[in-house]
């Protein structure tokens, strides 16, 4: 669980990098920033989860309300 | 063999900010979370049975539970409180982050401040 997370992380931000590279030889520059929100928005969905993960496990573990 | 792993997901994670930082900024901000969150994951759980034995101890002698549960409670909201100004911190915007441990320094205080008027009582009964 712990690795592969950071390694898809990585492998969006990479991914979103030459996708942008293409979009703006094409010409197509907003398309670009489109592409690169929807990516960060993406890797937002799974790092929200594992944030509220951890502090409800900080939580319970040291009985805060 | 815990620490190994921790030293070596430490190491991975900083390689994979720092090459991110080239090519994405924003995704290396988002590995750095991601990491300490999983670094710090994994290690919290096994804190329980620690509390566990300290819970026994405080009730063998005798003194009010409250008091360990506030404790507790203290170190939770600083460690969280660490928590995220780091994140802050490592984000660039340190502002932010004072705000936070401001914020963390008052939400102690509010935590212990029952303790203290506990305190008070006990010692105007006595004079």
């Amino acid at each position: 669980m712990d690795i592969d997370i950071i390694f898809k992380i990585a492998g969006i931000g990479i991914l979103t990098a030459i996708i942008n590279q293409i979009l703006k030889i094409a010409g197509k520059e907003e398309i670009a920033t489109f592409v690169t929100i929807t990516g960060v928005v993406i890797v937002l969905f799974s790092v929200v989860s594992m944030i509220s993960d951890l502090f409800n496990t900080v939580k319970t573990l040291f009985s805060i309300n | 063999m815990e620490l190994i792993k921790v030293i070596v997901l430490g190491v991975v994670i900083s390689f994979v900010a720092v090459l991110l930082k080239q090519i994405k900024p924003e995704y290396a901000i988002i590995c750095v979370v991601v990491g300490s969150v999983i670094l710090l994951g994994y290690i919290l759980s096994s804190l329980t049975g620690v509390f566990d034995f300290f819970l026994n101890v405080v009730n063998k002698t005798g003194v009010n539970e409250s008091l360990f549960y506030v404790i507790l409670k203290i170190i939770g909201v600083g460690y969280l409180i660490e928590f995220s100004a780091g994140v802050c911190i490592d984000s660039g915007n340190t502002s932010i982050a004072d705000k936070i441990t401001l914020a963390g320094k008052i939400i102690i205080l509010l935590i212990g401040f029952p303790v203290i008027t506990n305190l008070f009582n006990m010692i105007l009964d006595m004079v």
